[in-house]
Order: C-alpha cells, then structure tokens, then sequence
C-alpha cells in the first residue's frame, strides 16, 4: 500500500480516551506527518477488554468485538488502534468471524437486533505494525535526520507487551516471538539504544483482569520489571499499549509505596508511549506530542514524571 | 485428630474434558505435563498459580475445585504458555474459557462484577466518571467528550441491546439483574 | 531369457473358463457379506465354469482347491475375490503356476478392504459392492493373456553411500562376502559422527577407539573402493543394473606426494570455523578433518581460500595444486544401501533457550568435543566465556523433539535420555565435586543395559534428575546461565544458576535428504518424520520400495548404535540375498508403443517418472525400456494418439470392467481373441 493512501478508522478503546489522552494526541500528531489519516470510530465501545470481559462470556466478548469492527466496515477501512488490548481482542475476534461460520451466524443473529451485520470485510492493524510494515523504519530514520539539531541518544527499555506478539499464529511479526526486534527497529533512531534487559519480554501484569481483581499481584510484576529496567540504567521506558503505560506510570508510584520495603529505592524512570519518541526524534515539541504537563489538574496521568528524559534531551517540559 | 488429611481421587469424570474437547480444545487430552507452561508463568514464580496442574485438573474432571480456585484468575494472560507448549496445548485459551465456565457457576471477583456494571451503564470497562477527565482531554486539544458511547447515546443503547441478547446481564448480575449479588469466591 | 510354462499350454486363444473362488476370511468378509450367495451370483456371470467358497483361501488348502481345478483342466482362468492384492496377490499366482496355468492369468477382486472393511453395517451396500467388484474383476479375467517374466542379470557389486557408521559394517560385510563395494563418503573423511563422540553408553567405550578399527579395515579391504569428498550426482538403470556417476571434488592437494607433514597448516594464514568441533575451534583453509581421519588426507577448504600460495611455496613435496579439477567416476553395480545419516537439531530455532546468544548454553554434539581427548581443549571442559571447568551444568532434555508445533519435529530422537545420562557421569568421574542436573518429561532407558546405566548413574554418581521441561534461560552475571523451569513433582517453580548449559538436540534429517530422495528415486516420507521411508515398517525396516535399493542408520530415523549397526548388516544382508541370485525378475507390466500408431509428438517422454521412455530420432517414434518401465499407466493415459498399450492393463481388460461396473448386467458378448 502506498504511503499517501493509508486511511484507517482510528479505534480509541478506553483507557486512551479517558485517562491517557497524549497517547491519542502523539499518534494523531505523528500519523498526520506521514500522511496517514485516521477516521473517527463513531459510537465505539469497549473493545470489550479481553482480560476481563473474554474471560466472562467468550460470545458477548465477540458480538460486542464485532459491533465495533462494523463501524469501520461501514467507513469501508481497515481499523488502527494503539493498544495491545484491543488488539488482543478486535484482531481474534475479526479472525474467529471470519472463519468460524457457527459463530458468525451466532454473532450476526444478535447484531440484527440493532441493525447490524459482521461482514468481514476489513483488517485489525496495530500502529507499530502501521509504522513498521507499511512505513518502514528506514523512513523514519531519514524522517529523524534533520528533525532535531542535537539527536536524542538515549537509552530506552522497551516494553513489547504481550497482546502485540502473542498468540503469534495470526499475528504479521514471522516466526520468532521469544526475541523479536521490529519494535526495537522502530525506536532506534536519533541516536536511541534499546537496551537488552532482564526478562525485557516478561508481561507488566496488568492484563487478564489481574490489576482489576489483585492489584498487589499485578504490582509485584511491574516491581520487577522495575527493578530489572532500572538495573540497566534505562533513560525511559516505551511501551506500545496504554494499560502497560498506566501500568508503569501510575503503577510505578504504587510499587514504590506498596513495596517500600521491599525495593532499595524509589523509581522515578519516565514512561513514554512510543510515537512520542518518534515526535521528539523528528523535532515536534513535547507540547505536540502530548509531553506538556497540566498545572492545574491533580490525579491525572503522567504520574511519573517526564522531566528527567525531556531535561536529558536537552528540551524545556 | 488435626493431623489426618487426605485428598484422596477416588472418581474420574469426563465432564469436564468434553466440554473444552467440544469447544475445540482437544490438545489438551494430549497433555504431557511437561510443566513447560507453569516454568514459563510469570504468576507463577509469584503465586500458587499451577498451570499445568490446572490442566491436569481438567483431564481428571474435578470441576468444582478447579472452577471454584481463586488461582484460576492469577493468570495475567501473557500467553507464553500457549507459545511454548510443545503439545499445541492452548494453554492461555482453555484458562479463559474455565473463567467462562467459573463465572457460569457463579464465581467472579466483586472487582470485576464492578467492571461489568461499568460496562453495562456505559459501555466502558474504564469510563469517563470525573470531570478532571474531560478537562485533561482538553489540556491535550482533544474533544471535551470522545467520539465512543460518551457521545453516542444511542450507541450506548446498543451495548445495551446487545449485552441483553447475550444473557450477560443475567450472567453477571448487571442492569435489570443487578442486586446485592454474594459472589461466590471473591 | 523366456520361462516355458508348465504343465497344460495355455495360449491365452482357448475361450476362457473362469474359476470363482471367494474367500470368507473368517468373519472379515464371511461376516458381512453372504459368501454362498455371492457364489451363486458369480456362476451366473459370463464365462465363468464353477464358484467356489473357502474360509481362508490362502491357506494351503484354499489354494490347493485352485491348483487342483486347474490340472484337472476344469478352469483357465482364476478370480479370487478375497483381500488386498497386495496381501495374497503373489500367493494366489504361485499357486495357478503350481497348477500349471501362467501366472499373470489370475485377477484378483478385493472384496475386503474395498468392501467389507468399510462397508461393515451395511449389509446389502456391501453385498452389492461385492458383486461389483467379482464382476468387474471375471470381465477382465476374460481378457486377460499370457505374459512372460523376464530376468535380468544382476552386476556382483554394491554402492554404499555415506561412510559413517552404518556405512562402515555394511561395505565390510558385502566385502568379506566376496562382493565389490564403492563406498562413498561426503566429507574428506569415514567416520560420521561416532568419530565426533567422547564415550557411548552404556558401555562407556570409547566411541573412537571401537570406531576406528573399523576405519582402517574398511581403507584396507581389497573389495572396497573408498571414495571420501565425493558425491553421487546421477544415477540411472534398475536393480541388478544401475549406473552411477560419482563426482570426486578436488582436494588441490595431490595426496600421492603428500606427506602429511602439516606444515602447511602451521602457516596457512586463514582461519575457519571447524565443522568437526561444530564451531567451537577454528581451523585453518587447509586442514585435516581430526587426526585419525581415514584416509589421512590433507584438504583445502575453497570457500575460505585466499590462495596467497603460501603452503604452495612452504611444502616440502610441492604436494599443493591449485588447479585441482574435480573428476568423475562411473560405476556399475547391482545394489545400493543407502546410509547417510542425520544432522543435528538447529537449536537457535527455540528462542528462549537462547543457543547463539548466550555464550555458555550449547549443545550435546558440542559437549561431546568438550569432553573428547582430541577436541577443542583436549578432553578439559571448559566453558566458552572464560574457559573455565563449570562448577555446576544443566542438560535441558528434549530441545527440538516431541515438539508438535512448527519448533521442531514431533518425534522421539530416542538417545537423547541416553547421552545426557553418560555425559553427566563422564564430567561428574573427573570432577566429583561437581553438582550436574538433568531436566527432563520422560528418562527414556529402552535398550540393553540402558535402564542399569541409568540407575547406576544416578546412585553412584549424584547426578540429580530433575522432572520438568526447562521453560527460558536467560544470562546471569559473569555469563552465568539461568534456568527456569518448574518441578512437576514437588510442584514448585525453579530458578536456578549455573555456570553452564547442554542443549540435549534431537536427530534430524539431513538438510540434502530431498536431494538423495531424488538422485536414488526412493520416497522422502512427507510427514514431518523427513526421513526416507521404509518399505514396511515392520516387515521390511531396510529395504525401499525401489527395488535394488536399502536404506541402513540414522537416514530412515534416530537410532543408537547398536540398531544403526543392526540395520546395516541387515542392510548387507539385503544386498547379498539379492545379489546372490544372480538374476532378478523383472514384472511384466510394461508399457509398448505401437510403432504404426505413433505420431513422434514425444509427450511421453516427459510424462514418465522412471525416465524409461526414450525417442529414436532414425524411426521418429518413441521407445520404451521394457525393463525401467514399472508400469504406472502414465504414458499409456497421456499419448493423444492411444498408440501405446499396456501388459495386463489393457484398454480391452480394463473398459470391460468399466462398462459392466456401470451397466451392472454383464454385457453378453463373444470373447474377442486379438
């Protein structure tokens, strides 16, 4: 697909939209400058939530997925979401419809009450697989070039998630899902390193309900994924899911007080999502990419602070 | 005397194993117990999460213990098991749909009973419930409001139409169903 | 040479008098169908003299009946209807020629596998089908002819190819029988891998020591021609008469005048990695595989040659030849074992163990050098990173086997239990004070001595086994190598550092097994076994379904040593039997081309696999080898003009059968006599 042709409907889920909307301000921001346009899902809901809702009832879970994909069938355009979440969930229940026919009908005979119908007809794509397969790191490599008179250079742990790469089968990343690099490839610009960390591909903890029903549990995950990417000496933390975000965001506070007895330190290592590191490496400023911190609202995201990585890359917060 | 104990299996039932044999899960009869999925779990090192315990506890048929475990909802669903399981065992697949069978009888966190009111009144799992979100999108040059349920009263109809159809208000004790539910297990 | 008939002449022009036989076989198809009845109906077919029903006609007494009807001159023709021609097909025919009636006039129906077998509650579906099939069959039968088996020779001599283990006892064995052999090897050297082993189990022999011997004798052995560093690149003919054409690839080295000095390899400047030590110590572009390679000659590795002529100019013997071709050698022999052998798992292929990428996880070929006398450090472990001898070792069990996703293969390699066990105990005898694990599913100890082996290593010797597959293995610090897996018997997760990790790799097929598979014309099984196949897994473990051809080792499927050399002599066996006859008969289902008939469009030439159809450009018609041809019909369908006709498969046999399948009532004509 050409660059000047990729159109998707934007699917926002929850989190982005009601608690982290610089994620959905990055990405806009960055997609416009690659000339993706990106439709307003009208009407969406909840993916619905795989790690909760999937493990209530597996049917509601498809027939509320599908009710979202008809809305970008409707807008005839593939659907572009930034959250592993509601990837885990549109793209396997857009893969079950289309080849399970039981279901199908099944879901279809409940979407007739509101008029509705599955037609699978368009395809779930992930933004890292947008800027990965149909813009290509090179691109932005050379999009970085001239985008920042002092590069970036700093050193970043990555954090794939889960959802992204698993189950691999129908997922577009090959056949290698113990080490992948195509996120890593996507960050490597402007001087960045992404670090190789202890347990880098181990999940945040926040996922199949865990963080809803046993909170601690859900922390002493993100506790040692803390304490490994601290170890290496990370400058930040990217991530390509908002619950993973929220999870090291506002997860990184509730370690350090639920587990200060247990950890020799405080955290204080800045979470970014990723298309706000492409921002920076392109030369946007951090008001653009949804980096600017409001002075007046309380209890709002970031919760860790990103001061230190904008000071370290030499950028006035 | 306090010392004696036993957990003796004296019946094994299929009920259980046909079921997800039904559902599509037949791998999991081909099940080694190699324990490839509980050395993976991230829980696991953390909790007494058994993955393949589980497992074998579903090829044995005890249902009510493994449908009634709070263990069963430790797992993060990061999916390593079901990647590394070298009998194509869908780990992470069969443990969602135990969750299904669990909250068919009755088992579900009260935390998660909340999400599912949510959910049901908003169409939201995590919902705009504060101003201060409203006004943080706006900080970002956002809509106040985002074009989801929030601004479409009649899509928020629809989840509710739908979530009907599919008996989840009943099954989760949500809407015309909702009341002060003993959840079982939580 | 033509075999007369015996007994009463049949010229195939009498009109024929068909003999009936039907089978009950037990309650497999007596069960089922109503034998009697069907008796009846076959009496009421065209041409057909007597029906006859028997319990078990292949028994002595069920072909007994035939051969008596036949000398009494009641019948000459003979349909069974009973199983599988492929069960008693032979037995049937052996049993008219005893009679005295030519073979190739028997047909049998299969009333059982085609019919009872899968028809079993359906009584009157499958009675009908039964009636089908002895119709069929009586309608052909009254066109059948009589055809001659031809023989042919068979050349004294066999090919082996691959020259490891099982190639070694086979070639020796054919040998010392008074047979010629030409043993080819791929690499520069016998030996295989047996020669890359430290110790076997469960004797604790010394791999080298018992195969080295044998290296030797099979250099020596008068009626052997070794060929190392050569291939086979074509082959042509059939059993008794094939022809192969072995490339011999170019050593630049002319091993008349060598004297194995090795200066060469002191100065040549170019270092490799070394095949044999699987990586773990280079070698030099020229280089001889390991010391007591046999033969003993020198090689210079192209691919890495930077030809700066410097052992050309140092070598005492001026031995050096740069402009070494490779030649070819023809051969003819009667036999052919084929004995090449496996390859080892690629372990970079399961990601979280993390070969490749953590410096001190590897893999058991490796460890088997480590501990060698004559590998990389002389017999001393030592681990990669800093070569020091590890304090603790983990062999993870099973990587690349039992795998039933797209990791690995699904199989068993079968020695994997086995090797891991006798390397712990090999380390655990020099180092005592050393703490070894063994994470496994299964301790898979089948053989002889295997499970006293196993016991003994685990109570003399300490070795802690542990059950549980290991999950990841991630680098600690100081390149120390976690291991995380969880003990299913106690139930508990466990994570545990050491300084070292071994990959137990299954046994793969090689990467070139299609290739072999092409050049041999024998069948690559299509599972994900990839290993060549036998022609019965039970009954026929080392011959192929191309006649002439054996397979012996590691190339059908993973096997120890003992089976690999059981399958060799077998294999030898195989051969001799064979070739000791003298003669081979050759079936007469070939196909002919009517010469008046053939238009010269040679679309048949590409149509037959066995490539026995050849065009004489002087008659401008195509010709077929009565001899390569197997009969398969392709050529026979695919000729637009209908000018090539078929032995025993003729459109005058086989469109009656068509006719009266479809038009149920046997069409009531006149026999035609061509």
């Amino acid at each position: 697909m050409a660059s000047n042709e990729l159109k998707f409907a934007l699917f926002l889920g929850c989190v982005i939209p009601n608690r982290y909307p610089f994620i959905e301000r990055a990405t806009r921001a960055v997609a416009e400058k690659f000339k993706i346009e990106l439709l307003d899902m009208k009407g969406a809901s909840c993916c619905p939530a795989p790690g909760v809702f999937r493990g209530f009832d597996i049917d509601t879970w498809l027939v509320i997925g599908a009710r979202n994909i008809t809305i970008a069938e409707e807008l005839g355009v593939d659907i572009a979401l930034m959250c592993n979440g509601c990837y885990g969930s549109l793209l396997e229940v857009n893969h079950t419809l289309k080849h399970d026919k039981e279901k199908r009908r099944m879901v279809n005979e409940h979407l007739a009450k509101i008029g509705k119908e599955f037609k699978g007809s368009i395809e779930i794509r992930h933004v890292v697989d947008i800027f990965y397969n149909d813009i290509g790191p090179e691109k932005i490599k050379n999009r970085t070039k001239y985008g920042r008179k002092i590069p970036l250079n700093l050193n970043l742990a990555l954090h794939y998630g889960c959802h992204l790469t698993k189950p691999k089968d129908i997922r577009p990343w090959g056949n290698d899902v113990e080490n992948p690099t195509f996120f890593d490839e996507l960050v490597e610009i402007s001087g960045c390193k992404s670090l190789d960390y202890k347990d880098k591909n181990m999940c945040c903890g926040a996922g199949g309900g865990v963080r809803g029903a046993f909170k601690e549990l859900s922390l002493d995950y993100t506790r040692e994924k803390l304490e490994n990417i601290a170890a290496a000496n990370a400058d930040a933390i990217i991530t390509c899911c908002p619950f993973c975000h929220l999870q090291f965001d506002l997860g990184q506070v509730e370690v350090n007080n639920i587990f200060k007895d247990k950890i020799s330190a405080p955290f204080k290592i800045p979470v970014l999502y990723f298309t706000q590191l492409i921002g920076l490496a392109m030369g946007m400023t951090p008001e653009e990419l949804g980096l600017n911190v409001s002075p007046d609202l309380k209890g709002v995201p970031p919760f860790t602070a990103v001061k230190p990585v904008l000071k370290k890359i030499g950028e006035n917060a | 005397m306090e010392i004696l104990e036993t957990n003796k299996i004296t019946e094994i039932s299929d009920d259980l194993s046909n079921l997800l044999r039904d559902a599509g899960y037949l791998e999991l009869s081909a099940c080694i117990q190699c324990g490839t999925c509980s050395g993976s779990c991230p829980s696991g090192r953390r909790t007494a999460l058994r993955t393949r315990s589980l497992m074998k506890k579903v090829q044995l048929g005890l249902k009510e213990e493994v449908l009634s475990d709070k263990e069963l909802w430790f797992c993060s669903t990061c999916y390593t098991c079901l990647e590394r399981c070298p009998r194509g065992v869908p780990v992470t697949d069969v443990i969602i749909y135990l969750r299904n069978l669990a909250v068919q009888e009755g088992y579900m966190q009260a935390p998660h009973i909340a999400l599912c009111k949510m959910f049901y009144n908003t169409g939201h799992g995590v919902p705009i419930n504060e101003e201060k979100w409203n006004k943080l999108r706006e900080f970002h040059k956002l809509s106040s409001v985002p074009p989801t349920t929030h601004n479409y009263p009649k899509a928020e109809k629809e989840i509710q139409t739908l979530l009907k159809s599919t008996e989840f208000d009943k099954l989760t004790g949500v809407g015309d169903y909702e009341e002060k539910k003993d959840e079982k297990g939580g | 040479m033509v075999k007369a008939d015996n007994g009463i002449k049949i010229t195939g022009k009498e009109p024929p008098k068909i003999g009936v036989y039907i089978c009950w076989c037990g309650i497999n198809i007596g069960g089922v169908v109503d034998v009697p009845k069907l008796c009846g109906y076959a009496r009421t077919l065209p041409n057909v003299v007597l029906a006859s029903e028997y319990k078990f006609m292949c028994s002595d007494i069920g072909q007994g009946m035939i051969m008596e009807d036949i000398k009494a001159g009641k019948v000459n023709r003979v349909v069974v209807s009973a199983c599988s021609p492929r069960m008693h097909e032979e037995t049937f025919r052996r049993a008219c020629e005893e009679g005295g009636l030519n073979k190739y006039l028997f047909e049998q129906a299969n009333i059982r596998e085609h019919c009872t077998w899968v028809t079993m509650n359906d009584v009157p579906g499958a009675t009908r089908i039964a009636k089908d099939h002895i119709r069929m069959a009586v309608a052909k039968s009254g066109q059948l002819k009589p055809l001659q088996i031809t023989t042919v020779k068979v050349e004294p001599a066999t090919l082996v190819v691959g020259a490891g283990i099982a190639g070694i006892n086979a070639a020796l064995d054919l040998a010392n029988s008074g047979y010629k052999v030409y043993l080819v090897e791929k690499s520069p050297t016998v030996g295989g891998h047996m020669a890359q082993l430290d110790k076997t189990f469960p004797t604790m022999d010394c791999s080298s020591c018992i195969t080295t011997p044998k290296m030797s004798e099979v250099a020596r052995n008068p009626n052997i021609e070794l060929m190392t560093y050569s291939e086979v690149v074509s082959l042509d003919g059939y059993v008794g008469n094939f022809q192969a054409r072995i490339e011999k690839y170019p050593h630049y080295i002319d091993q008349n005048i060598c004297t194995g000095c090795g200066h060469c390899i002191d100065i040549c400047p170019v270092e490799c990695a070394n095949e044999f030590d699987l990586g773990m110590k280079p070698r030099k572009a020229i280089y001889l595989s390991f010391p007591q390679a046999v033969p003993g000659e020198y090689t210079i590795d192209m691919d890495h040659c930077i030809r700066c002529g410097i052992c050309q100019e140092a070598c005492p013997t001026s031995a050096v030849r740069y402009d070494d071709k490779p030649e070819y050698v023809d051969i003819k022999v009667g036999t052919i074992i084929l004995a090449t052998g496996f390859q080892p798992y690629d372990a970079r292929r399961m990601g979280q163990y993390g070969f490749g990428k953590h410096k001190n996880v590897i893999n058991a070929l490796q460890m088997e050098r480590l501990l060698s006398s004559y590998g990389p450090t002389e017999g001393k472990v030592k681990r990669p990173s800093d070569l020091k001898e590890p304090k603790s070792i983990v062999w993870v069990q099973c990587v690349g086997s039992r795998e039933f996703t797209g990791k690995g293969r699904k199989y068993c390699s079968r020695v994997c239990c086995m090797y891991a066990t006798k390397q712990a105990r090999s380390y655990k005898e020099k180092h005592p004070d050393t703490q070894l694990f063994i994470f496994y599913i299964d301790l898979r100890a089948f053989g002889k001595g295997y499970e006293e082996f196993y016991n003994d290593t685990a109570k003399n010797y300490g070795i802690k086994f542990i059950r549980g597959r290991v999950a990841e293995i991630l680098e600690g610090e100081n390149d120390n190598v976690i291991i995380r897996a969880e003990d299913t018997t106690l139930q508990r997760p466990i994570e545990l550092e050491v300084d070292m990790v071994v990959l137990s790799i299954g046994l793969e097929p090689r990467e070139d097994i299609d290739d072999i598979a092409r050049i041999f014309n024998v069948t690559a099984t299509k599972t994900e076994d990839g290993f060549l196949m036998e022609a019965h897994p039970k009954l026929r473990p080392v011959d192929t379904l191309t006649e002439g051809i054996f397979v012996a080792g590691n190339v059908v499927g993973p096997k120890d040593i003992p089976d690999t050399v059981a399958q060799a002599k077998a294999a030898a066996s195989s051969a001799a039997t064979l070739m000791s006859q003298k003669e081979v008969e050759i079936i007469p289902y070939y196909a002919t081309v009517l010469d008046h008939k053939c238009a010269g469009c040679k679309s048949c030439l590409a149509l037959c696999p066995f490539n026995a159809i050849t065009f004489n450009e002087i008659e401008s018609v195509a010709e077929i080898n009565d001899i390569l041809c197997k009969g398969c019909g392709t050529c026979v369908a695919g000729c637009p003009s209908k000018a090539i006709v078929q032995n025993h498969f003729d459109d005058a046999q086989i469109l009656p059968m068509i006719e009266t399948a479809i038009f149920k009532k046997p069409k009531q004509e006149e026999v035609k006599v061509e």
